[in-house]
């Protein structure tokens, strides 16, 4: 006689009630967020928790604002001179666009990574390091040690340790990528952002950063913003589908791909017309 | 026909000709020059002609062959000479460089060729370069050295007592150079010390006292080195040479007048490429003599290295900072654009503007200014408000700004935005993100408005004219006088050495080569600047080659 | 909620999937064919039809095999999602179900083999009626899954519970007949059985009716009462 019903599901740790965060689990809250780009507004009124030590997968299709709601996590919209912002993100209740944020400390806490790999045209080690200088950290000890913390999380350390001081634009795409994941988390941050990660990369590489992203969210709140529907499906906990600058539905990965609410995510997700 | 045309064949056809006309100027005028200026060091035969004119006259002529050229002989007899027993429409003359200045009235001579009743090289005739009146030529007959005639092994006599002369002759412009060079250098200084003593009002007795201690003193060493300096003058004086003249007249030379000797006449094909060897580095390395038209050029070259090095000093940061707020800063508004537009149009103002530019505003204006706040003691003598290297390499700066922001720009424009954005979302302010990634990226595309920038400037001239360079400059900017470096001296560039041989020299004849060989110099160095820049650039580029995005 | 199969952007995968669907339906007329076919020939004794019943099966065993294929196939391909995912879940389930249908259809079909003597006949008709209650049940749930129906689907579901009371009347009268008669026990028996796969028709039907509901819903509803179903997942 089987006394204990097996557990059926092995992910029922991470799958959580988004509706019912407790404070501590919450890394992100973004309230009532307007964003314009001059007159056009990009995004409305969008209002979610994204929690912690999960990976939140933002998609929907091309302009819906899943890229412009990201990059509002860090702020770098403000290098867009006609954005304009309104609402706010909560970090540590603390909301980012206050007055009295520094924007630079934000964007350490806040690392990101972009669509197409973006190393620097620096060797492999001063990538990995160049947050750290910025931060004016010299000891070449800490140095050493962050660089291979760093380049083993990013499941690189293997491929790159005898050719640290080679120029980074020699990796292939998929480690550049890496390389570039590692050089965000050597300055520790807290969340993670991922702006397409793989869409510049062949399946093996997608494959091998989307492993690495699960093994990320042990650290980090991890938030991916991708337009490939299966990895979405694949890599994170939880979803959000936005459409025409809203969000439409944010739920648990597994729900949403299976039985989601809304027609339009439904009729997206199968890949029907609008 | 028609489908010839659509075919496109012509279009093809204009290009590639465009091509080759702009190839084919190019790789002529350097050929010209190369061939004009590199033949000028050559040791041609010296000839010996024997000259029967129409009149009756015959005497010989030595000397080089200069230049050959027909003329009709209708001009000639319209020019009032006789002609017996010429016919044919034109008749060849010969331009020979006699030399021996001060015998002849003129060291260049037309000869006809049908007047020539014999023309020969005979051995051992000799050339001698001297320092005054030019080249000598003639027979060797006998060398007095130290007092006694020399017959005997005469051409081995000749070279020690030269190889002696010269040496005497060193020592003596070094001494002149250096050791009195030093001195006279400060005793100027104490003379604006006292001045400045004098205008500050704290001129005080003890004062006066020190400095005329200091004045004797040198005085007496600037005696010492006098004593010697005419000592070695004298021993430089001590030999002569007695050489047989194209008139048949024995002359005396004097030793230490003379630099060099050669027999052409008598040398094989090596010896001569090691005297053509010997006549170029001598170009290069030395100062020139008699008006520019003989010696070398070195201060020249010099000059113009100096100040393009300067002048890219100067502009490069200029330039890039200017072009790092025009194009990081400053936005996209109508100002911007408008400061754009003036920018490039500055580079279509004509030289000489900036010339007269720099003239007005960094001599006068500036330097002036610069001269009444630092330099009073030396008023009314100017120090820095005449014209100087460092007001020509600003006015260079000036004029070669555009090109510099323009490429730098350019260049900022072409680094990715990704790059910069991933050095923001790493915590990095736009200013360490300039400077950390995207300066070092751009660098390539400074070092392409550098090169454009040093290529344009080294070629100017005109401008130059009018803010600092000379015809001869007595000293080198860079000496070991401190501070070394004197940027308010005056200097020679070889742009305006071209000018000033071609153009403004005695004996336009004699100066015809040396202008080619120092157009051919001229190339040389500003390819040679070029392509070091180019080098630097390529390593650059290498260096930053950025990702393809 | 309407059945937009042939919405998708791909024009490919409308048909793919508008293919099983038809394909499943097709199969599921065969299996009402064979079942039919069965009982007619069980009442009328009409032993070709029976072997012709038999001879058949394996058309329904073809398609089952294709039609899995050509799921696994668009899973492997499409990789559908959310409504297409459980289209493709509830065919696979559901010809599943069909095959067995099939299968109980030719058990039923066997019998039709056997001779009965004329009380023996007695027990045939009251089956005759309780497989004319089959029969409707499985047309109805095809009719549901064509059609996608909840409603209908839910109504099939719940008269499965009519089938079994049929079915238990019938095993009280069938057990009665061998009391009486203990020699008539081995055919009795054999109708026993057929009875039994009439029931087993029934639950299945009654799967599939869930199924339709699953693709409709996203609800699983196996297991759960039929209040449960009323109040949580119709309404």
């Amino acid at each position: 006689m089987i006394s204990v019903a097996p557990d059926m599901s092995n992910k029922t740790s991470s799958v959580i009630d988004l509706n019912n965060l407790r404070d501590e689990q919450i890394a992100l809250r973004i309230k009532e967020l307007d964003l314009y780009y001059a007159e056009k507004q990009a995004l409305e009124n969008i209002t979610m928790n994204i929690p912690k030590g999960q990976v939140t997968a933002f998609i929907g299709p091309s302009g819906c604002g899943k890229s412009t709601l990201l990059r509002c996590i860090n702020r770098m919209n403000d290098l867009v001179d006609t954005c304009r912002i309104e609402g706010e993100i909560l970090l540590h209740n603390q909301n980012i666009y206050d007055k009295s944020v520094d924007v630079a400390s934000l964007r350490r806490a806040v690392g990101m990574v972009f669509q197409r790999p973006n190393p620097f045209p620096k060797t492999i080690y001063e990538n990995v390091v160049y947050g750290l200088r910025l931060q004016g950290i010299k000891d070449r000890r800490i140095l050493d040690e962050v660089v291979e913390r760093s380049l083993r999380n990013a499941a690189l350390w293997n491929e790159v340790k005898d050719r640290l001081h080679d120029s980074a634009l020699g990796l292939s795409g998929g480690q550049q990528q890496r390389l570039v994941i590692a050089r965000a988390i050597a300055i520790e941050p807290e969340v993670l952002l991922l702006d397409e990660p793989t869409s510049a990369l062949d399946p093996i590489s997608t494959l091998t950063i989307e492993e690495l992203i699960t093994e990320l969210k042990d650290k980090y709140t991890v938030v991916i913003v991708t337009h490939n529907m299966q990895q979405a499906a694949r890599v994170s906990d939880q979803t959000a589908f936005m459409y025409m600058g809203q969000l439409i539905e944010h739920a648990d990965t597994n729900t949403l791909f299976t039985t989601p609410k809304m027609k339009k995510t439904e009729d997206y997700i199968t890949g029907r017309y609008g | 026909m028609k489908s010839w045309f659509k075919s496109g064949a012509p279009w093809i056809w204009m290009t590639a000709g465009a091509v080759s006309i702009s190839l084919i100027s190019v790789i002529g005028l350097l050929l010209l020059i190369a061939s004009r200026g590199l033949s000028y060091f050559w040791p041609s035969d010296i000839y010996q002609f024997g000259v029967n004119t129409q009149t009756g006259q015959s005497y010989t002529v030595i000397g080089e062959i200069y230049d050959r050229e027909l003329v009709p002989t209708q001009r000639l007899i319209e020019a009032g000479i006789k002609f017996d027993n010429i016919q044919g429409e034109e008749v060849e003359r010969l331009l020979v460089k006699t030399g021996n200045r001060e015998f002849v009235e003129l060291d260049f001579q037309w000869i006809l060729s049908p007047e020539i009743t014999q023309s020969d090289t005979p051995s051992g005739l000799a050339v001698f370069e001297r320092s005054k009146n030019g080249n000598f030529y003639g027979f060797v007959e006998a060398v007095i050295a130290d007092g006694k005639r020399i017959v005997e092994n005469k051409e081995a006599a000749l070279e020690q007592a030269i190889e002696r002369a010269v040496e005497l002759n060193d020592l003596a412009l070094d001494l002149q150079n250096d050791e009195i060079g030093a001195i006279n250098y400060e005793l100027e200084r104490l003379r604006l010390k006292q001045r400045k003593y004098e205008l500050e009002g704290t001129l005080t007795a003890e004062k006066v006292q020190e400095l005329y201690d200091r004045r004797a003193e040198l005085n007496l060493e600037y005696r010492e080195y006098e004593k010697q300096l005419f000592a070695y003058r004298n021993q430089a004086k001590r030999d002569e040479v007695i050489v047989k003249d194209m008139r048949g007249e024995l002359v005396s030379l004097p030793m230490n007048y003379i630099l060099d000797v050669a027999f052409p006449n008598d040398m094989n094909f090596f010896g001569k490429v090691a005297r053509y060897g010997k006549q170029i580095s001598k170009f290069i390395f030395d100062d020139p003599r008699e008006a520019n038209t003989e010696g070398g050029v070195f201060p020249a070259i010099f000059g113009t290295v100096f100040m393009v090095m300067l002048m890219a000093v100067i502009v490069t940061p200029f330039g890039v900072i200017a072009a790092i707020y025009l194009h990081e800063y400053a936005g996209n508004s109508a100002v911007t654009k408008i400061i754009r537009i003036a920018v490039i149009n500055l580079a279509g103002v004509p030289s000489i503007v900036y010339g007269v530019f720099g003239l007005g505003f960094f001599v006068y204006m500036f330097g002036g200014s610069l001269d009444q706040l630092f330099y009073p003691e030396a008023l009314p003598g100017p120090t820095f408000g005449t014209p100087g290297v460092m007001w020509s390499a600003l006015t260079l700066a000036i004029l070669t700004l555009p090109v510099v922001i323009v490429s730098t720009e350019e260049g900022l424009s072409r680094i990715p935005g990704s790059l910069r954005q991933g050095s923001l979302a790493l915590g990095a302010t736009k200013a360490e993100t300039l400077w950390r990634i995207v300066i070092p990226m751009a660098s390539p595309a400074i070092m392409t408005g550098l090169i454009l920038a040093v290529a344009r400037a080294a070629g100017e001239v005109a401008p130059l004219m009018l803010v600092g360079v000379v015809k001869m400059a007595p000293t080198l900017p860079v000496d070991g006088n401190f501070p070394f470096v004197h940027l308010d001296r005056k200097f020679m560039h070889l742009g305006f050495h071209i000018y000033d041989v071609g153009f403004q020299s005695p004996n336009v004849e004699a100066a015809r080569p040396l202008v080619y060989a120092t157009s051919f110099l001229l190339v040389t160095v500003i390819v040679a600047l070029n392509i070091t820049a180019i080098g630097i650039r390529n390593h650059l580029r290498e260096k930053y080659k950025a990702l393809e995005h | 909620m309407e059945l937009n199969l042939n919405k998708h952007i791909s024009g490919q995968f409308n048909e793919e999937l508008e293919q099983i669907r038809n394909d499943v339906l097709k199969m599921g007329g065969l299996v009402e064919q064979q079942l039919t076919n069965a009982l007619n020939a069980v009442n009328n004794s009409d032993q070709a039809l029976a072997k012709r019943v038999l001879e058949t099966d394996y058309l329904i065993n073809r398609m089952e095999v294709q039609i899995d294929q050509e799921c696994t196939r668009i899973i492997a391909k499409r990789q559908p999602a959310a409504s297409d995912l459980r289209l493709v879940l509830a065919i696979v389930k559901t010809i599943t179900d069909l095959e067995r249908i099939g299968d109980e259809a030719e058990r039923i079909a066997k019998v039709a083999l056997e001779s009965f003597n004329k009380t023996q006949q007695e027990f045939l008709v009251s089956m005759d009626n309780m497989g004319r209650k089959a029969i409707h049940m499985l047309n109805q749930v095809l009719d549901a899954f064509a059609r996608m129906d909840v409603d209908a689907a839910f109504e099939v579901h719940k008269s499965d519970k009519i089938l079994d009371k049929e079915y238990e009347a019938i095993t009280r009268q069938l057990m009665t007949y061998m009391m009486e008669d203990p020699r008539s026990i081995p055919k009795v028996m054999d109708v026993f059985w057929s009875v039994r796969s009439l029931e087993r028709i029934g639950d299945r039907c009654q799967n599939i009716s869930e199924y339709v509901i699953y693709f409709v819903k996203g609800t699983d509803v196996r297991h759960t009462s039929e209040k449960d179903i009323q109040n949580n997942v119709l309404s």
